[in-house]
């Protein structure tokens, strides 16, 4: 026997007011326009609520003019010169710049990574700049960079959203001869053809540098667990191997005893971290593959009742004031930086190139890092 | 067209009772197994964890339960997280009562637009519920600036973390929550219209029933009920993350509530059952995560776990 059976036919059967739909009628649309004129009152206060709104957070948007300007550490590889990839010279001044972002700006990373091009393209004076952002879709990555070339874009900066599938998009480029200098991913395609240089970090040396930290900061004892990023993404497989493999090289008294993914997001950090810590008690440090995590395993830490920094030694990668912060409150221990400011050094490598003059295919920057010594004194620079 | 349960033929009384009961037999077993193979398992600590960690889940699957009741779905139970936790830090300048009252109206904005879509423009509540899943959480975002704020305020903390004799109020208010929404769906009136919309909702306008009130109103509610969700997530981190909060919890919520044997056809809310689905899907992956199982793996026996829940529900499910 179901309710609806009970309430739904038996009532209508029951009830005369309903039996004739001419009473009906009136009456539902009468009830539909008092609700409506709720719902509309509503929305409307909740509109003024949400417009009148005060800023007593702490303000955590990343900043280009931070300290931190990116240098290049190598790029001893092969080169790339204008005549090579059949590019026209042109003056940045006349050109128009097109920048593509892959992810939603709703990290740190992507804040301060977008805000340096764009601070860095109205100091270099450009023609125009257009700037789009692919909200974490390839096929929109795609789309936006043809945009970007119907709308004139004489040179190319994108931000891969992943290192494949970008391909009908650079060959669009391609078939008009416009540079494109990708920076923070690479790209699985050739450079000085599909595409002129890359410009990033050496994720594998990330990893290995924090395996360094927390060796360094442990004496090289005690039992790990490792933050993973998201699954199937290639910085979490390169942060991964340059820990692991630095640990096993190094530090023969760590015991690395659970690898769980945390997605980059610090609720995932936390809830994985507050099981990991029940399991394994005897956890003594965190690595954790970004700054989002890390600070998510700080907070399971402190619910767990332990002091972090001290009893919970915590090591992530990114370089963000949060992060940062933390380490000069004393409950935080190392973050390796990946630093976001592509802005200078992007600018300066199209320059060349398009005066005619050769540069590097791979451009690794150097990352700086933070740690109880000097993080009181760089985490103004933090992004 | 009245509900009607479809008897398997060969359907004996063991397989009755394990439809009936077959959630919580699960999460015997899996409780069993941990007693057997997982260190320090059965621990107060570890056992506070798990009913901590189910709070979110548990009470976005409770809205989803009634909104599942009367044939609907809410894909956008995450944006409301988002939009709670975006706007409490913004206003806990003036305090935290003030602060927690706007951020549960902010939400009613999405709970509002779905009520209003599914309920009077007739919009599909999957299609209806998909766009605020998405525009929710832009507005969200676009309300905190884009930005991430670590959350300070005392009193905020002290509902992520304060316990009351050591159980922690985000179980305390779990389990109110629980009480209030049993008793509104078994032993009100307006329990009963809802579940009368969702069995078929032509019976029940023909009924008399203000369907479209009852729609309304139930989307409303699941929207605060993410909310509080969002509220108690956001005092927990101790930060407000507007980007990442509640993402992909209407999965989980849906899973709990279907688990729990509330069929997607609508017509009938089990709350026992919702509890009981939640819990299965924590321990689950509190399990996978102890033993270090990796992430691939880790997805396919949920999902394993899950089919095989469901499956042997099937006999509940087929209704009307």
């Amino acid at each position: 026997m179901f309710l609806s059976e009970r309430i739904g036919i038996h009532a209508a059967l029951a009830n005369p007011a309903v039996t004739s739909t001419r009473k009906l009628v009136p009456m539902a649309l009468q009830r539909t326009s008092r609700s409506l004129v709720a719902a509309v009152g509503l929305a409307a206060t909740v509109g003024l609520i949400l417009t009148g709104c005060t800023n007593t957070g702490t303000d955590t948007k990343g900043s280009s003019s931070g300290s931190s300007e990116q240098t290049v550490k190598a790029s001893d590889g092969p080169t790339c010169d204008l005549a090579t990839y059949k590019g026209e010279k042109i003056d940045l001044k006349d050109a128009v710049v097109g920048f593509s972002q892959s992810e939603k700006e709703d990290n740190p990373f992507r804040i301060a990574e977008t805000q340096s091009i764009k601070d860095e393209a109205a100091k270099v004076g450009v023609k125009k700049f257009i700037s789009t952002n692919a909200q974490s879709t390839l096929s929109k990555q795609i789309s936006d960079i043809q945009d970007l070339i119907s709308q004139g874009a004489n040179v190319l900066i994108v931000a891969p959203l992943n290192s494949d599938g970008l391909e009908p998009a650079l060959s669009a480029a391609r078939a008009k001869n416009i540079p494109v200098i990708t920076i923070d991913r690479k790209l699985n395609a050739e450079a000085c053809s599909d595409y002129v240089s890359f410009l990033g970090s050496d994720f594998v040396e990330q990893g290995k540098r924090a395996a360094d930290q927390l060796i360094k900061g442990t004496g090289g004892k005690g039992k790990v667990a490792i933050l993973l990023g998201a699954s199937g993404n290639g910085v979490t497989t390169d942060r991964t191997k340059g820990f692991v493999d630095e640990i096993k090289a190094k530090g023969s008294g760590i015991e690395i005893v659970a690898q769980q993914t945390g997605d980059f997001a610090r609720d995932k950090g936390q809830s994985v971290t507050e099981q990991l810590l029940q399991s394994n008690p005897e956890i003594t440090a965190i690595y954790a593959e970004n700054d989002e995590m890390g600070l998510g395993a700080q907070a399971a830490i402190i619910a767990a009742g332990k002091t972090p920094g001290k009893d919970i030694q915590i090591y992530s990668i990114d370089g963000t004031k949060n992060a940062v912060s933390q380490i000069v409150a004393g409950q935080y221990n190392g973050v390796i930086e990946s630093n976001p400011r592509f802005g200078p050094l992007a600018f300066k490598t199209l320059k060349s190139f398009l005066a005619g003059d050769p540069v590097g295919q791979d451009i690794i920057i150097e990352d700086g890092e933070y740690d109880p010594d000097n993080a009181a004194s760089k985490v103004d620079g933090a992004f | 067209m009245s509900s009607v349960t479809i008897r398997l033929p060969r359907q004996g009384a063991g397989l009755a009772l394990l439809q009936k009961y077959g959630v919580y037999l699960a999460i015997v077993l899996i409780l069993v197994a941990n007693l057997l193979v997982t260190p320090n398992f059965f621990t107060v600590d570890n056992l506070r964890t798990q009913l901590v960690q189910v709070v979110p889940v548990l009470i976005v699957a409770l809205g989803m339960a009634l909104v599942i009741g009367t044939e609907g779905i809410d894909l956008s139970v995450g944006a409301s997280m988002a939009m709670a936790a975006a706007v409490l830090p913004l206003y806990i300048g003036y305090g935290f009562v003030p602060a927690l009252i706007i951020a549960l109206v902010a939400a009613l904005v999405i709970g509002l637009t779905n009520g209003v879509l599914v309920a009077f423009v007739g919009v599909q509540p999957i299609v209806a519920t998909l766009s605020l899943m998405v525009a929710g959480r832009g507005l969200a975002l676009l309300v905190a600036g884009e930005q991430l704020r670590p959350v300070i305020d005392p009193s905020v903390l002290a509902l992520g973390r304060g316990t009351v004799f050591g159980v922690p109020w985000a179980v305390l208010i779990a389990a109110a929550l629980v009480a209030i929404i049993a008793v509104l769906v078994n032993r009100t009136t307006f329990g009963k219209q809802l579940v009368a919309v969702g069995g078929n909702r032509r019976a029940a306008e023909l009924a008399g029933l203000p369907v479209k009130r009852i729609l309304l109103v139930i989307y409303l509610v699941c929207a605060v009920l993410a909310a509080v969700a969002g509220i108690i997530g956001t005092a927990r981190l101790a930060a407000s993350v507007p980007s990442t909060i509640g993402n992909l919890i209407e999965l989980s919520a849906i899973t709990a509530v279907v688990v729990g044997g509330t069929p997607l056809s609508g017509g009938q809310v089990k709350i026992a059952g919702t509890v009981a689905g939640a819990l299965l899907l924590q321990i689950i992956t509190a399990t996978l995560v102890k033993h270090n199982v990796p992430d691939a793996y880790s997805q396919i026996i949920q999902a394993a776990i899950i089919v095989v829940a469901v499956y042997i529900q099937r006999g509940k499910v087929f209704t009307k």
